[in-house]
């Protein structure tokens, strides 16, 4: 009897419970969630101080459009996964942050935003070209070049004063002083690991020695080559002579400590290192400078990071998007926001990459020249989602570091060649 | 709301039957055993089944992240076979769960006889046991990741300090060998708990007039063990393998977090891989196939370690 009786009140309960949530539901939304939004899903900026500026500037426009703007931000490892579930879902933000070749993957997904990209070369001077292959698919343009992350190399002045040498202009020098300071007991790192920084440099290694990983149709596989297999043997000889072994666990902060710990005597990273020892006033910092990217046989080649601004096609604020598009280029709002990123954030736009903050540092006086010579990943084929797969795959370096195992550079290299046929016909087949 | 429609009751002798009828079915065995289900099981159909039957779809089909794809049949499974990454990764995993499994099964029984012993603080030390369980593992294998780091590593640091071994000691996320007992010694400090707790749950359940009259007819430590513990511990011992078999075959984020996949794919699981190839490589179908591989052998493991537990 008592077990019906609690039933009943139980029931009564839950009913009251269920009729009361549905009343809410039912109620017309609040009209503060009727003012339209733009929403921006954006990474959590190496300068937090830059993604602080971008807030505010976001503040500023959505007070001038009467939008409210937010600025979402997440650690950049988990962008992909983020965007493949809001593609897949068709709902999400208005606004992304792309890299690589997500204009590339999501070509179908994002919309054209040619219109905002002319205005603002002819503005500005125009779009190094490495920026503007980046983003332009074959059907339009899918991302606005919004900027690029300079990759220089980073060493330690005191380590070369003691070895008497000067930095190296090529990566076959590079091994020759590397011997001289792994000796002395600072050795020089490049990734040898699944991380970006890793990925990076073998590009433009590659590069320099004039080999490739596709063919310029983009269809072909053309890694398997003599090019290759001196890229490998480089690697091999730099790895044996030059550095530590740890560079085959490394992650895309541990080059930035190696170099801060005083032990490493030349990296290949963006600018954070020396950034970070000045915020941190660590002395190490008077120690450290930048040199442009080595070169090689085939000239200098480099593959700094660039990122895009795409708006979702399923955005319902395509337009209002653009306009903020605009809104951060324009030269107070870019200048301010290059200031803040304490020069991290290299303009695109040859105007725009003017800011004098580069010329007054010596240190960084040479950083936005590396636009000349950038390519995007892939190159000479263009961007396309078989390289995002190949890079996602971390295929190149892992044909590296078989061969710095042991594996013979040959076999290495076929290995290689097969995961990238493999890399391709997925894409044969998505296209098809 | 409420007072509404009792009012109505009242007012409605009708109606009043009427509800009283509806209260009547309602109040049935078997019409209220399976409402107080029904939650459950939507919450499971749509959290768990969905999923599930989406996954199952995907992997075969060529489906694209953003673009659908046709129905390709065993062909996502195909590809995956031929390639070398996949293979090393189904090694992996075998060598991963098996050397996990064999240390948290071995480490937990160990564990769980010191913890059921009548000690001071006995609570207090059953609780810090299961700390490595409850902590975040994304956040408690950060910490790992520093132990193992190359440059500052405190493992090495200390081994090298207390002599031993000599500098600058094993390259722990750089090496196969190395990376592959880092990523099973964080997953055996993380599942030992489990392992122990629950197995800890049995022993306490165990009469001691066993223990007794084992001791009488003359029984050592080590054939109590052997004879008393081990054959009545079984049953507990068997749902949590067969649990542990599964969590581990399905890690993801120890060796997400600690080498991702890396070096040159040595520490790759099934899941790890199907999140590079489905998500971060846009090939949903083959990430799904990856993803996929293990349900028949899990649902094997699953059938007949829950046999054997029935028969018990």
């Amino acid at each position: 009897m008592t077990v019906r009786l609690s039933r009943r009140r139980f029931l009564t309960t839950s009913a009251r419970a269920v009729a009361g949530a549905s009343a809410l539901a039912a109620m017309p939304a609040p009209a503060l969630a009727q003012k339209r939004e733009l929403t921006f899903l954006s990474w959590n900026h190496f300068v937090p101080a830059s993604d602080d500026e971008l807030r505010k500037q976001a503040e500023a426009f959505s007070k001038q459009a009467g939008v409210s703007v937010r600025v979402d931000t997440i650690a950049h490892l988990q962008l992909d996964a983020k965007f493949a579930a809001e593609a897949q879902s068709q709902s999400g933000h208005d606004m992304i942050r792309t890299h690589g070749a997500v204009p590339f993957l999501f070509e179908s997904q994002l919309a054209e935003v040619g219109d905002v990209v002319d205005k603002l070369g002819k503005q500005y001077g125009g779009w190094y070209p490495f920026a503007a292959e980046s983003c332009q698919a074959k059907s339009g343009w899918r991302a606005v070049p919004w900027f690029w992350i300079s990759f220089p190399a980073t060493y330690n002045m005191a380590h070369f004063k003691k070895a008497g040498l000067e930095y190296p202009k090529t990566w076959a020098e590079l091994v020759q002083h590397g011997r001289v300071l792994k000796k002395q007991g600072n050795p020089v790192g490049i990734a040898i690991s699944h991380c970006g920084d890793a990925i990076t440099t073998y590009w433009s290694i590659a590069w320099c020695y004039g080999a490739k990983v596709l063919e310029t149709d983009g269809k072909t596989p053309g890694i398997n080559s003599d090019k290759t297999a001196q890229v490998i043997e480089y690697y091999k000889e730099l790895y044996k002579d030059a550095m530590d072994p740890e560079v085959l666990s490394w992650d895309d902060a541990s080059n930035n400590r190696g170099i801060l710990s005083g032990k490493y005597s030349w990296i290949h990273n963006p600018i954070s290192p020396y950034n970070a020892a000045l915020k941190e006033k660590m002395p190490i910092a008077d120690d450290i400078n930048h040199h442009p990217s080595p070169g090689g046989p085939a000239g200098i080649h480099s593959a700094p990071p660039l990122l895009g601004l795409g708006i979702w096609k399923f955005s319902k604020n395509v337009d209002v998007a653009k306009e903020f598009i605009q809104f951060l280029f324009r030269k107070e709002n870019f200048d301010a926001w290059i200031v803040a990123s304490n020069a991290f954030n290299h303009p695109p736009l040859r105007h725009l990459a003017d800011h004098p903050i580069w010329a007054r540092n010596p240190k960084f006086a040479m950083l936005p020249k590396e636009a000349e010579y950038a390519h995007p990943r892939g190159w000479p084929a263009k961007p396309n989602d078989a390289v995002g797969r190949l890079e996602a795959n971390y295929t190149m370096i892992d044909m590296v570091a078989k061969a710095v195992n042991g594996m013979p550079t040959r076999r290495a290299m076929e290995w290689g060649q097969e995961q990238v046929a493999l890399a391709l016909k997925g894409q044969l087949k998505a296209s098809g | 709301m409420a007072i509404g429609s009792r009012a109505l009751a009242t007012a409605d002798l009708r109606g009043a039957g009427r509800l009283a009828r509806a209260r009547e079915w309602w109040e049935q065995e078997h019409v209220f055993g399976y409402g107080l289900i029904l939650p459950a099981f939507v919450l499971l159909a749509c959290l768990v089944a969905y999923p599930f039957g989406m996954a199952i779809y995907f992997s075969l089909s060529d489906y694209w992240v953003g673009s659908p794809g046709a129905f390709v049949g065993f062909a996502n499974f195909r590809d995956i076979f031929g390639n070398e990454v996949f293979l090393q990764t189904v090694r992996n995993s075998f060598v991963f769960t098996a050397i996990a499994l064999t240390c948290k099964a071995v480490l937990g029984v160990w564990l769980a006889l010191l913890l059921v012993r009548n000690l001071r603080g006995k609570r207090l030390l059953r609780g810090a046991v299961l700390l490595p369980w409850v902590i975040p593992t994304a956040l408690s294998t950060l910490g790992w990741q520093w132990m193992f780091d190359s440059l500052y590593s405190v493992v090495n640091w200390t081994a090298i300090h207390t002599g031993l071994i000599s500098a600058p000691g094993p390259n722990w996320l750089g090496m196969s060998g190395y990376a592959m007992a880092a990523v099973i010694t964080v997953n055996v400090w993380r599942g030992l708990p489990f392992f122990a707790i629950t197995v800890l749950a049995g022993l306490v359940s165990i009469p001691r007039e066993y223990y007794e009259a084992a001791e009488v007819d003359g029984a050592s430590s080590f054939e109590r063990f052997w004879h008393v513990t081990l054959p009545l511990l079984k049953p507990v011992l068997a749902v949590v393998l067969l649990f542990s078999t599964i969590f581990t075959f399905n890690d993801f984020n120890i060796v997400y977090v600690l080498t991702r996949g890396g070096p040159v794919n040595s520490t790759h699981l099934f899941a790890t891989l199907a999140y590079q190839t489905g998500l971060a490589g846009g090939n949903l179908g083959q990430g799904a196939a990856i993803s996929l591989f293990m349900l028949p052998m899990l649902g094997l493991v699953v059938f007949f370690q829950l046999r054997y537990i029935r028969r018990e």
